[in-house]
């Protein structure tokens, strides 16, 4: 079977490197795709919001900033961890790997229970919910929700990653999963920093 | 090359052909047969730039046609022809290319200025101008009118020669203005108002067309008019509609709980509130003829009707309860004078006009 | 590495043929039987959605209508709009004739992700299901476009109906993102970009827009789904909401969703022009360039769609002055065709008839558009019966002559038979007078006052509206005429031979019809499939044609 080199040495054998050239494409394609679909909604967000009616719309209050803020940092924190996760990986360091891995799902979690707790006080202390709190609640809900969703799932996703890579699944040379979920979980906190400024900040 | 000689001569006859076209379009009379009679400004600046794109079209158009066809028949494989004859490997033509890229760039661009001219008519508020509005509900149109209380519920009248500027709205759904004559429309959305700009130039009656899907009704969404008449005229009708929808507010409906005075209903009233609320869901033919409900020519008068659809006799007075309190049977819904928005008296003109209708 | 290499990797990776008719007829993973499954789902879809349209033609027949009620009317019409653009056109120019043809011309075993693929197709039928279904439940009223807040007022069907179109969407999706994928990294050796046959280009410029703008609709359909069911306000005016996002979400897919309609058939002409002109196609790389300039500014003129709704004024001009530039492009197309076939050895197959049929038509079509983009005149028009009588001419005249001129085309490809020629010729003759009877005259109806979806109309149209009734019978027995030739050809048709129209794509190089995993050894390219007189551009093709590939690799 023919070998070919990959960038920052080592050796794998060639049907590999082209299916990874043709995941990695796929998967880049993919995420464009759902940068379109969370661009929808955030120009329908935006267009709404300009359309006139004042901002947040009377009576309702808007989700505190300072929880959005810890919010925020722990999912941007997440996003380090998973760097070097990577990073160890690459070079062999399976241990540290593991644990960068395992602290960015925790860091995951952690988020998502904020993101809880904030719905919370939201539907029960001021009584901001999904329909019932006109364009604020359905724009406000809708794009944290999808974006809360795909932090669980990412989160599903690095678990299993995790536990295919204890099982040896990957190696120092064929690791495209991880590489995957890597670029996935830039793209969860990249959204965020968008959701973030125009939710919270302006 | 006899092949050529050819070329030329189709070319020659479609460049006439082409000429006759361009001739037509700007000798015409009237745009007529094309679209409607013109009755307004800025009418007829949209058919000038009608004339316009059209004789632009024709002799694109020719060409095109005229050259596929051609080449089809000239080109085409004859019976002496080997089966794997080829044609010349010619690639391509950068002059011919560059020129059939940039001559429409041109037009394009010629064509943008002269919409762009005619688009900023559009926008132009003119002074002292009547300024009017309408509402599109669930199907028919209302207007408003400057120190008129309320809404003008039949048709809509304007003066000859004055600027309007029509200002839209809806109170449902989304439904869209339309007068052909005038060449504008603008869609009618609920919490919003658009607005269009013309000035009648010609005295006639205009069809008023909803373009805009509004639900059951939409199909008959037209029945409205546009009613253009000299200043005087329009005064009179605009002071009776001031009097009237004053005497209208003062005596807010009473919804009449018991039977309902028919005496005095005006059959001509009757007949202009019918064409706005009822024509959406009855056709004035037989009773079979149905849109939504049933059709009324007969509905008074006719022997093989003798009963409503409600069991009752055919009386004016069963009737009028089947408007009062509507009634829902084999047919479907029929809205009951609240749904319908009608007053006592209007029922009662409503009743005066459908005993005038007779099956021939 | 941009271009899969020869040895070793992905080209020599060969998995057995699976036997069992399920695997290899139903969920099967390879390219040209989802084509072909494609295609036949989407004619199924076509019947039924042409037999809507047959009852819209019938209820017209009499301005008072009566042979359905205005409220089935409604439905009528938004499932035929619906099912045609979503059903018929679009799967069958991307999903069919794509995967039947554009891995093969690229010199690939199969697209990217034959799993994905499977996929895909599958998720077309199912929601068509739910598309048709939404009748029994009260189909949706407001029309293919379904603005609200109509839209949220309609039967229960509306709901089923944003969850169809939803998830045709995600097909539709994951196709464009496979292709693009195939197309940018699977190309044989010296397939450069500049070599790719022209229909691949169409396809190149069409994966992107399935890819973007789908997203958006989903976006859309999403927001009004959640409306519709949860009551989640986002296009209802009187709770803050505004109708008029909808109608900018939802163009903003709809407008480069046309061109996922026309473009994959300007592919189909580009081949078949320049073969059966026997001559090279004139103006390659300007009409390669041209999908691509047209793909990018689809996506800048979707208002123009939206002259009468009200945006501010001063933001309808660019839309106005891009939609004409498009003309620019998409003439350079029709030119260089016409310029094609001059001189050429012109065969008058039933494929090349359908392609001057499409020229004539298309080009109608094209210039009435052109009207449209005319703000003035648009205002005049919108809403009417002009705005139906432009998107048959595109449609029906474009998209659908190309789709029967690739079907008279690679139908030899796909079965190894032709389909009778004769019939093929009555077909195109019916068919062009039924089309120009029944859609020419509405543009005069709705210039002169005809508004369009309407069940019940002014008795001055009565004569007219009969007369294109009439017309679109002769239609439907055209197209009735084309099923049951092709249905009879599979089976019965004249043999034909791997190559019957001497054409040069890759795809006639190989056995009719196709051998799994399409080529022996992956050709070399070195040169344009366009050069009549030269020998084929293509190396190490000796031994496709003479006995069928063998598995080498294994999993
Ligand atoms: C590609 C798309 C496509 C295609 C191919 C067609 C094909 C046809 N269309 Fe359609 N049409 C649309 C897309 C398309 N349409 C859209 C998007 C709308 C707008 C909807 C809206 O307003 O929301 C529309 C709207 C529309 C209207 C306007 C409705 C209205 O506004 O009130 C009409 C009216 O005549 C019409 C007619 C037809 C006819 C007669 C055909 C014919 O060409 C069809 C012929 C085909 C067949 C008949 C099937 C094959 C035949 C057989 C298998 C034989 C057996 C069948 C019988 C015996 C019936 N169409
Ligand atoms: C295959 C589908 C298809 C295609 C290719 C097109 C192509 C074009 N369309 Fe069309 N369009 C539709 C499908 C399509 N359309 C549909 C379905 C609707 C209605 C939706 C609904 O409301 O239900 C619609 C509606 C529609 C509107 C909205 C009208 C309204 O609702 O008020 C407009 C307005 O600008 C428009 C314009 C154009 C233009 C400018 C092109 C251009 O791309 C055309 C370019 C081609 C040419 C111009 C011909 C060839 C060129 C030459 C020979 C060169 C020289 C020419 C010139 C310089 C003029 N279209
Ligand atoms: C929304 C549709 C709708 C509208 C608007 C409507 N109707 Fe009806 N109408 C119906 C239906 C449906 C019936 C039949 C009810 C049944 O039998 O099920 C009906 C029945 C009737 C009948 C009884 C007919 C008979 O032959 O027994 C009369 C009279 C009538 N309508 C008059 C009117 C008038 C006058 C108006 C205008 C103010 C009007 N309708 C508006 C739907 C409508
Ligand atoms: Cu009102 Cu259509
Ligand atoms: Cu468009």
């Amino acid at each position: 079977m023919a070998v070919v080199s990959i960038p920052g040495g080592g050796e794998v054998d060639q049907l590999y490197a082209e299916t990874r050239a043709l995941r990695l494409q796929g998967f880049l394609l993919f995420l464009v795709s759902d940068i379109v679909l969370f661009s929808s909604f955030i120009f329908a967000y935006l267009y709404l919001r300009n359309s006139g009616q004042g901002w947040p719309p009377p009576g309702v209050t808007r989700p505190a900033i300072a929880l959005g803020a810890v919010n925020a940092a722990i999912l941007f924190g997440s996003g380090a961890t998973m760097h070097y996760a990577l990073e160890n990986f690459k070079h062999g360091k399976f241990m540290r790997y593991a644990a960068f891995m395992i602290s960015t799902i925790i860091l995951g979690v952690l988020f998502l229970s904020g993101q809880g707790f904030e719905y919370y006080t939201l539907y029960v202390h001021d009584h901001v919910s999904w329909s019932g709190s006109g364009i604020f609640g359905a724009s406000f809900f809708t794009l944290t929700g999808m974006h809360g969703f795909h932090v669980f799932c990412g989160i599903w996703y690095l678990t299993i990653l995790l536990l295919q890579s204890v099982h040896g699944v990957y190696d120092k040379n064929k690791y495209f999963g991880l590489t995957a979920g890597t670029l996935y979980w830039h793209f969860v906190d990249v959204i965020w920093v968008v959701l973030f400024s125009i939710f919270y900040l302006v | 090359m006899s092949k050529h000689r050819g070329f030329t001569i189709v070319t020659v006859v479609l460049a006439l052909l082409s000429i006759a076209e361009i001739l037509y379009f700007w000798l015409m009379p009237t745009v007529e047969p094309w679209l409607p009679p013109e009755g307004g400004h800025p009418g007829d600046q949209v058919d000038w730039l009608f004339r316009f794109m059209a004789s632009a079209a024709a002799l694109l158009y020719t060409f095109v046609v005229g050259y596929v066809i051609y080449f089809a028949i000239a080109f085409r494989r004859r019976r002496g022809d080997s089966p794997d004859a080829l044609g010349p490997n010619i690639h391509d033509n950068p002059k011919l290319e560059a020129a059939w890229t940039i001559v429409p760039t041109l037009f394009v661009v010629l064509l943008s200025v002269l919409s762009i001219k005619i688009w900023y008519v559009l926008q132009v508020q003119p002074a002292n101008g009547l300024v009017v509005e309408s509402i599109g509900r669930q199907w028919y149109f209302t207007f408003r009118y400057p120190d008129v209380n309320g809404e003008v519920t039949s048709e809509m009248h304007l003066p000859v020669n004055v600027p309007v500027t029509l200002n839209v709205t809806s109170a449902d759904v989304i439904h869209s203005f339309w007068v052909p004559d005038m060449r504008l429309k603008a869609d009618m959305i609920p919490g919003m108002i658009n607005t269009i700009r013309f000035t009648p130039t010609r005295i006639g009656r205009y069809k008023i067309i909803c373009t805009e899907f509004c639900g059951t009704g939409h199909s008959t969404m037209d029945k409205q008019v546009m009613v253009v008449e000299p200043v005087a005229q329009y005064e009179v009708w605009y002071r009776g509609w001031q009097v009237h929808n004053a005497q209208v507010s003062n005596a807010i409906p009473t919804v009449s709980s018991g039977a309902i005075s028919l005496t005095g209903g005006s059959a001509s009233a009757g007949q202009a509130l019918f064409a706005q609320k009822c024509t959406a869901c009855h056709a004035l033919g037989p009773f079979s003829q149905r849109i939504v409900g049933p059709g009324l020519l007969g509905v008074l008068h006719d022997p093989t009707h003798p009963n409503l659809v409600d069991g009752d006799p055919a009386t004016p007075p069963n009737v009028a309860k089947i408007l009062q309190n509507g009634y829902t049977g084999s047919f479907g819904h029929m809205p009951d004078e609240a749904e319908n928005g009608l007053s006592s008296k209007d029922i009662a003109n409503l009743v005066a006009y459908l005993n005038t209708l007779k099956v021939k | 590495m941009s271009v899969i290499a020869e040895h070793g990797g992905l080209a020599e990776h060969i998995h057995p043929e699976p036997q069992g008719f399920i695997r290899k007829y139903i969920f099967s993973l390879d390219h040209k039987i989802i084509g072909i499954q494609y295609i036949i789902t989407a004619f199924v879809f076509f019947v039924l959605a042409g037999c809507l349209a047959e009852i819209i033609r019938i209820q017209l027949m009499h301005a008072n209508g009566g042979f359905i009620t205005p409220d089935t009317y409604d439905e009528v019409y938004s499932i035929h709009g619906s099912a045609m653009v979503w059903l018929v056109i679009i799967p069958m120019l991307t999903g069919g004739f794509g995967n039947l043809v554009m891995p093969v011309q690229i010199g690939a075993r199969d697209v990217a992700f034959p799993w994905l693929n499977m996929i895909s197709f599958w998720i077309f039928p199912v929601s068509g299901l739910m598309l048709f279904s939404s009748f029994l439940m009260g189909a949706p009223v407001a029309g293919w476009t379904e603005y609200p807040p109509m839209s949220l007022q309609g039967a229960a069907g509306t709901s089923m109906w944003c969850a169809a179109i939803f998830l045709v969407g995600v097909s539709s999706t994951l196709t464009g993102i496979n292709f693009l994928v195939t197309m940018l990294k699977m190309r044989a050796p010296g397939m450069t970009y500049t070599r790719m046959p022209l229909f691949c280009w169409g396809q190149f410029a069409t994966a992107p827009l399935l890819m973007i703008a789908t997203t958006a609709l989903a976006a859309a359909l999403a927001a009004l789904f959640m409306e519709r069911q949860f009551g989640v306000p986002f296009y209802d005016p009187t709770k803050g909401g505004s109708p008029v996002l909808w109608q900018h979400m939802f163009w903003f897919y709809s407008h480069p969703a046309v061109y996922i309609m026309i473009l994959p058939a300007f592919g189909i002409m580009s081949e078949v022009i320049s073969v059966f002109s026997r001559k090279p196609i004139f103006g390659y790389r300007l009409i390669a360039f041209s999908s691509a300039a047209i793909a990018l500014a689809g996506f800048m003129v979707w208002a123009h769609h939206m002259f009468t709704s009200g945006i501010a004024p001063y933001m309808q001009l660019p839309f106005m002055v891009i939609t004409f530039i498009i003309a620019v492009p998409t003439g350079v197309k029709i030119f260089s065709w016409i310029a094609t076939l001059w001189e050429g050895k012109i065969h008058l197959t039933s494929s090349m008839l359908f392609a001057l049929g499409f020229l004539v038509l298309f080009t109608f079509g094209g210039i009435s558009g052109v009207f449209l983009a005319a703000i003035p005149f648009d205002l005049h028009v919108h809403g009417t019966y002009f705005i139906p009588a432009h998107l048959h001419f595109v449609l029906v005249g474009g998209s659908l002559m190309g789709i029967f001129s690739g079907i008279y085309y690679w139908f030899p490809k796909m079965t190894g038979r032709y389909m009778s020629e004769f019939w093929g010729r009555v077909h195109f003759v019916l068919f062009m007078i039924g089309f120009l009877g029944t859609f020419l005259p509405m543009h005069w109806l709705g210039a002169e006052g005809m508004p369009r979806r309407v069940a019940t109309y002014d008795p001055q149209f009565q004569g007219v509206n009969q007369f294109e009734s009439i017309f679109s019978f002769i239609m439907t027995l055209a197209i009735l005429i084309f099923f049951i030739n092709a249905l009879y050809s599979i089976r019965n048709g004249k043999k034909a031979g791997h190559n019957p129209w001497g054409a040069r794509t890759l795809e006639w190089q190989i056995p009719s019809p196709m051998p799994y995993y399409n080529f022996k050894h992956i050709p070399s390219v070195f040169g344009l499939p366009y050069d009549f007189t030269e020998p084929l551009p293509y190396a190490h093709l000796e031994e496709e044609l003479t006995d069928s590939p063998v598995p080498v690799g294994s999993h």
